[in-house]
């Protein structure tokens, strides 16, 4: 039977093969006829290219109202700029996608962890005897097994995988068991006997700034005073000494924010494994794998190439996932003692004990404008209450101050910060990192400004923007801007004009902004300095299907889908011909990670890459076959061909196998690094990006004036990202940054008992928004086609969570006439607000207080003139493709071409407090008072 | 998150149910009963005075019974928030507690005889571990109450179940059963304050169903609940109001409160003082008054008890909307 099918087969290949036959592909004597290759894809058909996707510098018909861009002419038509459902969503959404609990090995055993039930205690001994011999206990490992310190940024190395010496808040781990099973586990972890020495814990942020008996970490000679400051930051840039005295009109408001967490659906879970050759595969929904990668081989003393970091599907991460933790070096340090597979999950309590959510703090803001309508200073002191470990706080505490010098051109900028241990779980990186709290500061602070001066808000703000293509105070290079596009947008599509101070009592309308990194400048480990931040290896073999080899991590954002969008696109592919393969640290090229939204910037442009070289070698091939030049050729849809000829081309398996002629699969590589930038000032590099995006929100909100109870209703959601890779991902980024920054403005908060404990680690008790909860969201896609963004994009993942929060709050002020400066609203803080307020009005019935209203000032008129010349600018500046330098401090009459402080000694950048400041300190600029270690032993 | 193994009983008729709960009484094992198990399981998880017995109700089939006047204790919240025979309030309160997946679990039964609840119980073994227990699962350690320090009599953890107020107003009567006999008794005299004690229940004891007075038809009400989100939280406060109308006001009045203490309340006094010179608007507010004065929360649960408080005298006025639209 078999023979003659066979036989069969041939004989109609062979049939077809002499009306088929073509060059490259004649058949051999004596071998089986070998048929055109075909197009490669399901459809044996190319599609005629869509010319709507085609820019128009390269002769198709989609606009380009902000100019060309340099990778228009790898524009093939095939996916970019269309709603992609995610590449990995049937994996999802059919429940076969492996999340870290779902991650089973053959002999896999159950490890558990023994938490600390003190805030802050000496550890005098542990026994484990017991425990070790409670029958299915097979190992258990404490501190001692593993005295290495790691931490995410190797500034600030202060973590343990278990206690050595102390323990530093409820939860922080003592010891770790694994048992054949979780009761066992649990029951073992009971058996453990612990002697405790307890120590005076610091809950208070503020007390954390004071010299202590027993600061939680001892920084050797950088230590600050005796104090608990882990970090500070001074920085004075523009003309500080003069913002008071230019104003006319001044904000201040002394913020509290309560600290949040990032409400991820999956709770944390590792399976480590120590394979017979004796390398460990780490199992792990990690937003970072590298830094882990780095942190195992310190903590675990292997080389990396070891260990292989397996990312598994990330249930979440939102920066929650993004640390080295000291639960995946337990079960490695377990799976190493047992030599047994070691899985441990967590329950979502210990999810907040891990925590890494965004910082509780303390922000006063000052903001000053002078009868220009300028912004003449910014003010700002935060302190930022750590929790007990550094994690990404270095970072956060400059995020603070320096994330706010845009998108407004300002006259001076003045930032304290500091950032303190307590004796809580470790604060750290969250969507919208360290950007969130001051911005809402800033923005709220905008909004009253406005009111002081008789403007609309959204009209002081486009009479005070940063053109495209500018320098920030802090000189930060920010490249395109569509700011003013988005405030536009929102401001016709919410029918401002119509609501603003013109609601009835209860209802509200506000308006919020933010700016954020697209990318961080300089990655986490810099050195060697020319290391790329993101590489993407590419391998097609003969059947045409593309390999991508990358070490980003999807986390839910869809960046295996922009990967393979990028490619697909460049290579003129349907999405089904492209796989990613960016799980495994063994295969994947290093990325640096899922965070500070550099994913989609560097990652794609390491892919766009890698996949010109590929593309290179198949117009190359192409030419040989046809005859027509590199140049005259053009890719469509698995079609290579002389543009002005269509018919001369070929397709692109024929292209492939030429390509492949005496070399086999094609491989190539290609990487990403940020460009040279910035200043150099001390901290210059914090907030440093190869782009920034932009965002404007209004939301709309019914106030409940007798509960104090805040509906959002509706919220105008303008973001630029530059170029909506996949217009369908950033619409659900924008909406899910909605539902995430209402959460912290309206009910999230970790909650702190009387006696310092955290009272709602549950999802019960946490108040994450439900459906109900949610507005209609209007999604408003800005593309200010950024020139080195892939294909023009930039963010979308952080930057759109900043806005919602101070336009919620700008809404309950325009609904109820009360400025709330604490977060979250809860009802119960509101109805005090309100009440204050009917006592301040002397009226009994809050039914009867008035809304705010607005009366223009002759103001008014000079920031609309302003704003349409601003605007003329900026156009012209945009498709200017070489504009001339522009820095902050010309719309106070500086030269534009020079930075501030090269023209001006009172524009002056001053990183370090000046005489006299210390008199009268912010409450975090009080942490200059102390002096290092080691400046102090020369004193002694 | 596991619960400790436990047996699972599941007898088919009450008369099984009863003869199992005193058979395993008298042989010194202790248990729990379970319904739709959303309150029972969560506890179980968190490892809170967990038992070695669970006896089911759900295979008795006369504890499903629902009719106009007769709801059977296992008659879900969803079936109550659906029904179109039962008194509209009931459905009302029923449609209001947490979301509907716990709605489609969970019983009347068991929202009548919910647990207390309180920021320093209703948390993982570790968790309570690291505040030194509490007085309401202490394991072993007599430990203080930890809302209200040094007073270890009373727990004062917060009764957050929506059904009983609403109960309360239409005057229903709830019958138990246990294997020496069954009892009823207005459900107002069903609850003993508590936080531990709660209900009269005796062990071995359950509720099999309750029943509404023959004229509740001919009361209207309203239900008025406080919480942060419109799903999943329970009642941070919850006022239910029901009343008849006379020919200048309300002929009879019944206030009721839920999520303020550790047993619901329903407040005689109050509605008859408002009842005597009934004069519209007035009488609502000093209703309100009266009921927010006559409440006493603590601090164990999201709401700070002050704002509770406050916010009874909200609810109550507009529970009482109804009435002044009656009257014009």
């Amino acid at each position: 039977m078999s023979t003659s099918d066979s036989s069969s087969a041939a004989e109609g290949d062979s049939d077809s093969s002499e009306s088929n036959e073509m060059v490259g592909y004649r058949q051999q004597p004596g071998k089986l006829p070998f048929s055109k290759p075909g197009s490669g894809g399901k459809n044996r058909f190319s599609e005629p290219t869509d010319q709507s996707m085609i820019p128009e510098s390269k002769g198709g018909e989609l606009a380009q109202p902000w100019g060309s861009h340099r990778h228009d002419g790898l524009v093939s038509g095939q996916v970019i700029g269309k709603p992609t459902s995610l590449v990995d969503s049937n994996w999802k959404v059919t429940g076969q996608a492996k999340y870290g609990d779902d991650i089973r090995l053959p002999g896999e055993i159950i490890g558990r962890i023994l938490r600390s039930p003190h805030h802050y205690a000496r550890v005098l001994s542990i026994d484990v005897s017991k425990a070790m011999e409670l029958p299915g206990v097979l190992g258990i490992a404490t501190g001692d097994d593993a005295p290495g310190k790691f931490g995410v940024l190797p500034v600030t190395k202060d973590e343990h995988a278990m206690a050595v010496e102390k323990v530093r808040h409820v939860g922080d781990l003592v010891a770790c068991v694994a048992a054949v099973d979780e009761p066992t586990a649990r029951e073992a972890c009971r058996l453990i006997e612990v002697e405790y020495e307890i120590l005076d814990s610091i809950h208070d942020i503020k007390m954390g700034l004071e010299d202590s008996e027993n600061p939680i970490h001892d920084r050797g000679k950088y230590h600050i005073g005796e104090s608990n400051v882990q970090k500070r930051v001074f920085q004075q840039f523009g003309n500080v000494s003069e913002m008071k005295e230019n104003s006319i009109a001044s904000h201040e408001s002394n913020w509290t924010f309560t600290g949040v967490n990032h409400g991820f659906t999956e709770p944390h879970a590792v399976v480590a494994h120590w394979d017979p050759s004796g390398r460990l595969t780490l199992y792990t929904p990690q937003q970072v794998p590298h830094y882990l990668h780095r942190a195992l081989a310190d903590v675990l003393e292997v080389p990396m190439h070891q260990i292989n970091v397996y990312r598994t599907f990330v249930g979440g991460g939102f920066g929650g996932k993004s640390d080295p933790f000291p639960h995946e070096m337990c079960a490695a340090i377990l799976a190493r003692k047992t030599g047994r597979p070691v899985r441990i999950n967590f329950d979502r309590e210990e999810v907040f004990w891990v925590n890494r959510g965004r910082h509780p703090s303390k922000i006063s803001m000052s903001l000053h404008a002078d009868s220009d309508g300028r912004l003449c200073g910014i003010e700002t002191d935060a302190l930022i209450d750590g929790g007990a470990f550094a994690s990404f706080g270095h970072v956060t505490t400059y995020y603070n101050g320096v994330l706010h010098t845009a998108p407004y051109e300002i006259g001076a900028f003045h930032y304290t910060g500091a950032r303190v241990w307590t004796n809580k779980p470790a604060s750290g990186a969250m969507r919208g990192h360290g950007a969130v709290n001051s911005r809402c500061a800033v923005e709220t602070g905008i909004d009253d400004l406005s009111e002081s001066l008789g403007v609309d808000p959204i009209d002081f703000r486009l009479a005070n923007l940063l053109p495209p293509h500018s320098a920030t105070i802090t000189g930060f290079r920010v490249t395109s801007i569509g700011m003013r596009e988005c405030l536009e947008r929102v401001k016709q599509e919410s029918g401002w004009k119509e609501k603003f101070r013109k609601m009835p009592l209860g209802k509200g309308i506000g308006i919020g902004c933010g700016f954020f990194i697209s990318g961080s400048g300089l990655p986490i480990h810099w050195d060697p300095n020319k290391f790329p931040h993101a590489t993407v290896h590419l391998k097609i073999d003969m059947d045409g299907g593309v390999t991508v080899h990358t070490g980003a991590a999807d986390i839910g954002q869809g960046s295996d889908t922009v990967v393979a969008q990028s490619v697909a696109e460049v290579l003129g592919l349907p999405l089904d011909m492209i796989r990613v393969r960016s799980r495994e640290s063994d295969t994947s090229p290093v990325d640096l990670g899922s965070y500070s939204s550099r994913v989609t910037f560097m990652n794609a442009n390491a892919a766009i890459s890698a996949a010109m070289e590929i593309r290179g070698d198949l117009l190359k091939a192409t030419s040989e076959i046809t005859g027509a030049s590199t140049e005259s050729l053009v890719i469509g849809d698995r079609r290579i061909f002389n543009k002005a000829d269509p018919a001369v081309g070929v397709s692109y398996l024929e292209a492939l196998h030429k390509a492949q002629e005496d070399r086999g699969a094609l491989v190539s590589s290609g990487s990403y690094r940020t460009p040279p930038m910035g200043r150099a000032h001390k901290g210059a590099a914090a907030g440093l990006a190869p782009a920034y995006s932009f965002s404007a929100y209004v939301a709309e909100v019914d106030v409940d004036i007798e509960t104090g109870q805040t509906k959002v209703e509706r919220v105008w959601a303008a973001h630029d990202c530059g170029k909506a890779l996949n217009p369908l991902a950033v619409e659900g980024q924008i909406i899910g940054s909605c539902h995430m920054g209402m959460g912290q403005v309206l009910s999230e908060e970790m909650k702190y008992g009387r006696t310092g404990h955290l009272i709602n680690p549950d999802l019960l008790d946490y108040k994450i928004p439900t459906v109900h909860e949610m507005p209609l969201v209007t999604p408003i896609i800005v593309e200010s086609n950024d020139p080195e963004g892939p294909f023009g994009a930039k963010e979308a993942g952080e930057g759109p969570l900043l806005p919602i929060l101070p336009a919620v709050v700008n809404a309950v002020y325009d609904a109820i006439g009360v400025r709330v400066d604490e977060l979250p609203i809860t009802p119960d803080r509101l109805y005090k607000e309100i009440e204050k307020k009917c006592r301040k009005e002397g009226i009994d019935d809050p039914l009867d207080l008035s809304p705010p209203t607005l009366d223009y000032s002759p103001l008014q008129d000079i920031l609309e003139e302003r704003a349409i010349l601003h605007s003329e600018r900026d156009i012209e500046r945009r498709h200017d493709n070489d504009p001339p330098p522009y820095h902050n401090g010309a719309l106070f009459g500086l030269d534009p071409e020079v930075p501030g402080d090269e023209q001006d000694s009172r524009w002056a950048a001053v990183v370090i407090p000046p005489e006299g400041y210390l008199d009268n300190p912010g409450l975090a600029g009080s942490a200059w008072k102390h002096v290092e270690r080691r400046h102090r032993e020369g004193q002694k | 998150m596991r619960m400790p193994p436990f047996n699972l009983h599941n007898p088919s008729t009450l008369e099984d149910a009863l003869t199992m709960a005193s058979e395993l009484e008298s042989s010194g094992e202790e248990f729990d009963w379970i319904s739709g198990g959303t309150d029972l399981i969560p506890n179980y998880k968190w490892h809170l005075n967990t038992k070695r017995n669970v006896i089911s109700l759900s295979g008795i089939e006369e504890l499903h019974e629902l009719g106009t006047n007769k709801i059977g204790a296992m008659v879900t919240l969803q079936e109550l928030a659906e029904s179109s025979s039962i008194h509209p309030l009931i459905s009302e309160a029923a449609g209001k507690v947490a979301s509907i997946m716990v709605r489609r679990s969970a019983t009347l039964g068991g929202n009548i005889c919910l647990d207390t609840r309180c920021f320093w119980y209703n948390q993982t073994e570790q968790w309570r571990e690291s505040i030194d227990w509490c007085h309401k699962c202490d394991c072993g350690t007599g430990a203080d109450c930890r809302v209200i320090p040094n007073q270890n009599e009373l727990c004062v953890a917060t009764y957050q179940a929506d059904m009983a107020p609403v109960l309360m107003c239409l005057e229903a009567v709830i019958h138990l059963s246990s294997p020496r006999g069954s009892r009823s008794m207005p459900i107002n005299e069903f609850f003993k304050l508590d936080g531990m004690t709660k209900n009269v229940l005796e062990i071995g004891e359950i509720v099999t169903h309750v029943t509404l007075p023959e004229d509740h038809s001919e009361w209207k009400g309203d239900y008025q609940k406080l919480r942060q989100r419109e799903s999943w939280d329970f009642p941070e406060a919850g006022v239910a109001v029901t009343w008849k109308m006379g020919a200048n006001g309300p002929s009879e009045l019944r206030v009721a409160t839920t999520g303020l203490e550790s047993v619901p309340s329903l407040h005689i006094e109050e509605a008859s003082r408002a009842l005597e010179n009934w004069n519209g608007q007035e009488s609502v507010s000093s209703l309100s008054e009266s009921i927010r004065k006559s409440v006493k929360p603590v601090l164990n649960t999201w709401f700070p008890p002050s704002y509770r408080r406050k916010m009874v005298k909200v609810l109550t006025r507009r529970a009482c909307k109804g009435i002044l639209e009656d009257q014009s």
